[in-house]
């Protein structure tokens, strides 16, 4: 052997390096492990489905949590529940993100002298709470969130045991006003339920159940029966009073922009004008002298200057509400809870009882529901009190985060750092944690056991999908930890065994094992009892509102249909789905009129100082036209230091504050009984003269007459097919229209326009497969169902494992979901906009001519996508679906170009490995491709569902049988805008709910003949007696 | 046909050509020696070369991400580039190949350095398919291989059209320079020393200047002229396809074709006058590259940019007349929407600036062909960005229309473009005669044939 000499050596070295470097190019090398024994319930590549209960909002959606192999990777609604039959909020769709989140607590903290974070033992925790509580006795207090029944118990008992002093479930959306309001008209303290299915009018003072208010699933799946177009009159009426063209206000048929703080003043008005046109008409009104006697001092006239409604539309109101089937009025939400909020949803429920509402869609019954053990916000402000006073000196917080919900003045931040050891019990960091002394981490609810009791009638089980992640303990099990560590005189009051044990023994009246298979147990809904009018309720006094501080602006805090009260901030398919109404993402932003704007001197962008007497919040500003010149409006939620995805990178590490947090400039009032005020706050406001970019998705709302989200009148839908192609035509472009409207600003709309709708383009799609396929996968949409909820848009990115791409990227509209709802009002005109990108919109106040139209990929039948791709990775296959081949794409996005609908989203960097933190990587869909760097992707009409029916369908020898499949928007959509089906079987629904549609049905640009697969239905302005739809 | 009043040689150029060692030695001489601001050019263009290098490597590893793309606007200031220095390769074919087949002979000038320019626009162009696609390291599965998966390409794609357009077109123009080269390359031969000596024996292919080589010579010119003709139509016209084949608003025209094609003819010519002016002021070769040549060169931009002129006019009326709303409004933001900057220095630069070649004087004004050159390339560079940009910004659905600002990386790139061109420019200048040797003695031959005013 030759004799290694330095050349030779160098040689080998570098031969060596070379391959080393040549071999590192390719991907490294990943084992697939099997079982060695497999657990007996997993099948790899077989989802397992349990029944759960969603623990997002008190609604108490039921779901079924998908899990593969372990993991929960999708939640959809539990069909079979009675509050959401199958579907699931954007919240609810999220929150499955929570297990995952990246910021978890690994186990129990301690908090060091120098104010660091230390690991600390369970059994030491426990010790320690048990030392601290037998040092300061009563002067330990609980304060949590709203809990299930079970929970709840436990923790009232764990009170005793302790000798705690106290426990406060505060919830920043307390609903004390209906709650409150219902014993002072009806003398039954408990939240009347409301029920929407059966109504024929609905009178909303300003609720927003659309978005945000108690229970929107269920909401927005009555409303949606309510309305269906074949029924009576074309469905329900829906008219809303508020200051701001909010989600609901879009979907309503009349909106009256009232002076905020008078909805009850209206409702009042209204309801006397109902009961005069009882009178003239000879209709029977119960307790009709008692009502008269309240409703004298609110004449219409009177009415009218206050509330600056129109007389005229206070009277016709009045008796198209007494001439209603089955009317109901809703109170306002949280954005319209003013000061004088109980007189103000007792006036609503006045006027329930005058239109005879009552028993037919409110239900007043004691139901003694979670909901109605939350206290009041007087009740929260005493315990800050006797913080601040130095009475608590240990609290023990739970599932409630007050340091970011609290008012601004409220001082509790302060009062906590007087609370000499706080314990958290959040599985993750938010404000109130980070001040806490001990973190005890709970279990998220997907790792937990528990119920949830949304009404009577109703009880849900939660059940665990997963093993814990991080060395959490439930809370349950928490508190009889700690409790043991007191010695056994305390423990013994408690019951023994372990939370699930107990949750075991409080439903032992039922079959157990059956009721955590269905999810629960879904009894009959109690029926409202007879109920009268309380006596009191003479000696309730209607006046208007007083508003804290000085400043030419009401401000309106709206809670945000997506984070809520701030909750939904650390997820990011909450931050990253646009705004439904706004369309802003991961962002704050404060909405004035363009008056207002004007008069400010303020663009969009403009960073606004918007000052109450209790601070200043500085954010840009949005100018729209669907808002009272008078109202300055900031959606809650935003504001967060503290959570990975709720906060913002600032110089480099996380804790920077995302947007701002409006809640903290808002005085700490209350209403006449105590519950929380929001609607409190004057302010002043001015432009600081800096400039910032607004994360908006969609920055023009004029379609421009484009056969996009198109509206027909119900009159043209009843002339039939005919007249609605004689209003196509009425409605084709003219240069007068278009001068005439640009002038108004407005846009067409109640002018009798007709709508540019256009028929269905006559063509037939089944040839848009092969002759040998039995399937041309379609969908039909119904933009009369669709509200713009936007679950679709979250349900659709984690089934898809879309990356959320955050606020950067969201300036430069990089946003990858596959399916977006495009915000149009009006059918448009032709307007030519000089200079730069300016976002305008068309709203004007009064019009609800607002459609919100789900844009997805069409799967088109001659898509322009296909030729032009140079390797045929996207290409029509077999079955009519354009299909996407991720490996065969280099990425020339000519497909993109070429898309008319402009569906498709590219992967401009490796999001799937730097957008996904571990561990949300377990939350991915192993059915999906994850896709990487540089390639196209978009909407499949989720292809694996499709697959994973047709293997069901195989094995049974049969063709997939329809609704066998649907993909996860469809799956999700609370009011089932979304139909999805075999467009060659003439018996599936997605056929018959288009062929159904009859004139209402169009395909989206269908004058490029690009043969979409997707048939939308028109949305019917309906509008009400005297306007016109 | 009248025969021409003027004499043949007066028409090839007015003034006589130098005698015949001479027309070597100072055609030669250019190669020669390298001065300090030779080095200086060649280092700014390495710089600007090594830069976007670093920036193409830096893309390739972080995402397209790093370029200014929004959606919807998926195709940038690459594709801009990229239909740009397509553009500019046209002179040198169109010089070489049609204006040979005319036998127009002032073509002899200045055709070397048009081809040279050809070659190296090409190359450059070429690279801007690869550094647009997201997944470089898959991009050969634009290539019809034969492959045991049994994939294919799309050949309805024009990207794929594309292709083979650019390939071709490239093989054709190489081709093209090396055989016009080989007689020079001859010369050049005899007289080098050293490692040039060698390059040149190789590259000479055993040229003697036998007349069988020469006429071998001539024949391939010839049929090369031949290929090369339909080329300089087919380019540009599959290039313009790229857009004309979409059904985006702006692009779906059937004026696409010959628009672009005059429009690459016309920034070809304006960028053989940015390069040749300073090359022959430089070099001092006022002797062989006449103001004659340059006013003829201003005749061919000043007729290019009228049917520009007349292309942008006719897409405006025919958007207006096609009563289609998406067209008229893409148009009309075209020319008031965001984009209004870039649409009118594009409209000035490439039409109403090049009118004034209607005065003679200006014709012959060398400053002024030399800025007004340089404008009508970012007149045309605008061109371009205006058809791509503006068109993808203001699509059919209003709700995702999306504007897009270039990023300092793509910026950088377009410099590198230069740079890569500049570089590989002044190398050709010094290894081999930018003007045609053998082409130029054989108008000196003509005219010592006819006397240098000479009479037939």
């Amino acid at each position: 052997m030759p004799e290694i000499d330095r050349r030779n050596f160098l040689k080998l070295v570098g031969v060596s390096a070379g391959a080393a470097a040549a071999s590192g190019c390719s991907d490294p090398v990943q084992k697939l492990i099997p079982y060695v024994v497999q657990p007996e319930v997993i099948t790899p590549g077989i989802a397992v489905i349990y029944a759960s209960t969603c623990q997002e909002c008190p609604a108490g959606c039921g779901l079924h949590v998908r899990t593969r192999e372990g993991r929960p990777i999708k939640l959809e609604g539990n069909p079979d529940h009675p509050v959401n039959r199958g579907a699931l909020c954007a919240r609810g769709q999220a929150s499955i993100g929570r297990t995952y989140l990246p910021d978890r607590y690994p186990g129990p903290l301690k908090r060091q002298a120098d104010g660091g974070w230390a690991p600390i033992s369970w059994e030491d925790a426990y010790a320690l709470v048990a030392k601290k509580i037998a040092a300061v006795g009563d002067r330990t207090h609980v304060l949590g969130g709203s809990v299930g029944p079970t929970l709840s118990g436990l923790i009232d008992q764990w009170v005793a045991a302790v000798g705690a002093g106290g426990r406060t479930v505060y919830e920043p959306f307390d609903y004390t006003a209906l709650k409150e309001a219902s014993r002072s008209v009806f003398g039954i303290a408990s939240r009347p339920r409301f029920d929407l299915s059966q109504a024929d009018f609905v009178m909303d003072f300003g609720s927003d159940f659309l978005e945000s208010w108690t229970s929107p699933v269920e909401h927005g799946r009555q409303f949606a029966a309510a309305r269906r177009v074949d029924q009576e009159a074309g469905g329900a009426r829906l008219v809303y009073v508020g200051p701001r063209l909010t989600l609901t206000a879009g979907n309503s048929d009349e909106w009256l922009p009232a002076k905020p703080g008078t909805e009850g003043v209206l409702a009042l008005g209204i309801a006397r004008a109902a009961l005069d046109a009882a009178r003239d008409s000879g209709a029977e009104v119960p307790d009709a002298d008692q009502l008269r006697g309240i409703l004298s001092g609110f004449g219409e006239n009177a009415v009218s200057t206050i509330t600056e409604v129109p007389a005229a539309t206070i009277r016709r109101l009045g008796k198209a509400m007494l001439a209603a089937r089955q009317p109901v009025a809703l109170p306002p939400g949280v954005a319209l809870t003013s000061r004088r909020a109980t007189a103000t949803t007792a006036a609503v429920l006045i006027l329930n009882a005058v239109v005879g509402a009552i028993g037919k869609s409110v239900f007043v019954v004691p139901d003694g529901s979670a909901t109605d053990q939350v206290a009041s916000y007087r009740e929260v402000a005493q315990l800050v009190q006797r913080m601040k006073a130095g009475s608590v000196s240990l609290l023990l917080i739970h599932d409630t985060n007050p340091v970011y919900s609290m008012p601004g003045d409220s001082g509790f931040a302060e009062a906590l750092e007087k609370v000499d050891f706080v314990i958290s019990t959040a599985s993750g960091p938010d404000e109130t944690s980070e001040r806490a002394d001990l973190i005890l981490p709970d279990h998220t609810p997907m790792e937990s056991w528990g119920d949830h009791a949304p009404r009577p009638g109703v009880r849900s089980l939660i059940q665990p999908t997963i093993r814990p992640l991080h060395d959490s303990r439930a809370f349950g099990d928490t508190l009889i930890e700690s409790a043991r560590a007191m010695g056994d005189a305390t423990a013994a009051q408690l019951p023994s065994g372990s939370f699930r044990t107990i949750l075991e023994q409080a439903w032992s009246d039922t079959d157990f094992r059956a009721a955590l298979a269905a999810g629960g147990v879904f009894g009959k809904e109690a029926a409202s009892g007879a109920v009268t009018l309380a006596p009191g309720i003479s000696s309730l006094s209607f006046t208007e509102p007083r508003f804290e501080g000085d400043g030419s602006f009401v401000l309106l805090p709206v809670p945000s249909p997506l984070l809520s009260d701030g909750r939904g901030a650390n997820l990011p398919w909450l931050q990253e789905t646009p705004d439904p109404v706004m369309k802003v993402t991961w962002q704050s932003w404060a909405e004035i009129s363009h008056t207002a704007a004007e008069a400010l001197g303020a663009e969009y962008g403009d960073v606004l100082a918007v000052r109450t007497s209790v601070g200043v919040v500085e954010l840009p500003v949005v100018p729209r036209g669907g808002i009272r010149d008078d109202v300055i409006a900031i959606a809650i939620g935003q504001g967060h230091d503290v959570g990975f995805y709720a906060s913002r990178v600032e110089d480099g590490k996380l804790g920077g504050t995302r947007g701002v947090n409006v809640i903290s400039i808002l005085p700490a009032l209350t209403d006449e009984s105590g519950g929380r005020a929001w609607l409190t706050a004057r302010a002043a406001v001015r432009a600081t003269g800096a400039h910032r970019r607004v994360a908006k998705t969609q920055e023009f709302d004029n379609k421009r007459g484009r056969q996009l989200g198109e509206a027909v009148s119900l009159a043209a839908l009843a002339a039939g097919d005919e007249a609605a192609e004689a209003s196509n035509a009425a409605a084709a472009y003219s240069e007068e229209q278009a001068g005439a409207h640009a002038d108004e600003h407005g846009g067409a709309h109640g002018d009798g326009q007709g709508g540019s709708h256009e028929i269905r383009k006559p063509y037939d799609p089944t040839h848009d497969s092969t002759d040998e396929s039995p399937y041309r996968w379609g969908m039909t949409i119904d933009l009369d169902r669709c509200n713009g909820c936007s679950a679709c848009i979250v349900a659709c990115s984690i089934e898809n494992n879309v990356p959320t791409v955050g606020e950067e990227l969201v300036l430069l509209d990089r946003q990858m979901q596959w399916l977006r709802i495009e915000r149009y009002i009006g059918d448009g005109f032709q307007e030519l906009v000089t200079g730069r990108n300016a976002p305008t919109d068309h709203e004007v106040l009064g019009n609800t001519d607002v459609r919100h139209s789900p844009m997805l990929c069409q799967q088109c039948g001659a898509a322009p996508c296909e030729p032009v791709c140079p390797v045929f990775a996207t290409y029509h296959n077999p079955e009519g679906l354009n299909g996407m081949i991720y490996n065969r794409c280099i990425g020339t996005r000519y497909c993109s170009n070429n898309c008319p609908y402009k569906v498709r989203r590219y992967n401009w960097f490796d999001y799937a490995i730097e957008n996904v933190h571990e561990p949300m990587h377990l939350l991915l869909n192993p059915d999906v491709t994850v896709r990487g760097q540089g390639v196209m992707e978009k909407c499949t009409f989720c292809i694996q569902r499709i697959e994973g029916g047709r293997q069901i369908a195989k094995d049974g020898n049969r063709p997939i049988a329809d609704g066998e499949v649907t993909p996860a928007c469809a799956q999700t959509c609370p009011t089932q805008a979304i139909t999805f089906g075999n467009l060659k079987d003439d018996a599936s629904a997605a056929v018959k709910q288009a062929d159904a549609g009859g004139a209402r049905a169009y395909h989206a640009l269908h004058m490029l003949n690009t043969r979409p697969s997707i048939t939308y239905l028109a949305k019917v302005r309906r509008g009400t007696e005297g306007t016109e739809g | 046909m009248t025969p021409p009043t003027q004499p043949v040689a007066g028409m090839i150029r007015p003034v006589p050509m130098p005698p015949d060692s001479q027309t070597n030695r100072d055609l030669l001489a250019v190669m020669k020696g390298t001065s300090a601001g030779y080095w200086f050019l060649l280092g700014l263009s390495l710089f600007f070369m090594h830069l976007a290098g670093g920036i193409w490597i830096w893309q390739v590893y972080k995402g397209l991400g790093i370029a200014g793309y929004a959606h919807p606007i998926f195709w940038g200031v690459y594709i801009v580039t990229f239909v740009f220095w397509v553009g500019i390769a046209h002179a040198g074919t169109l010089i070489s190949a049609i204006l040979f087949l005319f036998r127009a002979k002032w073509r002899n000038a200045i055709n070397r350095g048009a081809e040279a320019m050809t070659v190296f626009a090409v190359l450059t162009a070429a690279q801007f398919l690869g550094i647009h696609v997201g997944r470089i390291w898959k991009s050969y599965f634009i290539l019809p291989y034969p492959n045991q998966r049994g994939l294919w390409v799309n050949f309805k794609s024009p990207l794929l059209w594309d292709t083979f357009a650019i390939s071709t077109y490239a093989t054709i123009s190489i081709l093209f320079l090396f055989v016009g080269l080989i007689p020079d390359i001859a010369i050049a031969r005899d007289r080098a020393t050293g490692w040039k000596k060698v390059l040149y024996t190789v590259l000479a292919l055993g040229w003697v200047g036998s007349s069988s080589q020469w006429k071998a010579h001539n024949r391939s010119v010839l049929h090369l002229s031949g290929l090369a003709t339909p080329l300089v139509l087919s380019v540009h016209s599959v290039v313009s396809w790229d857009f004309a084949m979409a059904l985006v608003p702006g692009w779906h025209t059937t004026i696409f074709a010959p628009y672009f094609v005059a429009g690459a003819i016309f920034s070809g010519f304006a960028m053989v006058l940015t390069l040749m002016i300073p090359v022959r002021r430089i070099f001092g070769l006022e002797a062989y590259i006449t103001d004659y040549h340059f006013e003829n060169m201003a005749r061919f931009i000043l007729l290019t940019s009228t049917i520009c002129g007349y292309a942008y006019m006719s897409e405006y009326f025919i958007s207006w007349y096609s009563g289609v709303e998406a067209e008229q409004t893409a148009f009309w933001l075209r020319a008031f929407g965001p984009y209004w900057i870039s649409t009118w220095v594009m409209i000035i630069f490439n039409t109403v600036l090049p009118q004034l070649l209607w005065f003679k004087k200006l014709r012959v004004n060398v400053p002024f062909l030399f800025v007004l050159s340089v404008l009508i390339n970012i007149g045309m560079w605008f061109e371009r960005y205006v058809i791509i940009i503006t068109a993808l910004s203001r699509e059919y659905n209003p709700a995702v229309w999306g504007e897009f600002i270039p990023s300092w990386p793509e910026m950088g790139i377009l410099a590198g473009s230069f740079g890569f061109f500049c570089t590989f420019f002044l190398i050709f200048l010094k290894l081999f005669p930018v003007v045609a040797i053998a082409e130029m003695k054989e108008i000196a031959i003509h005219e010592k044939a006819h006397g240098a005013q000479g009479t037939h």
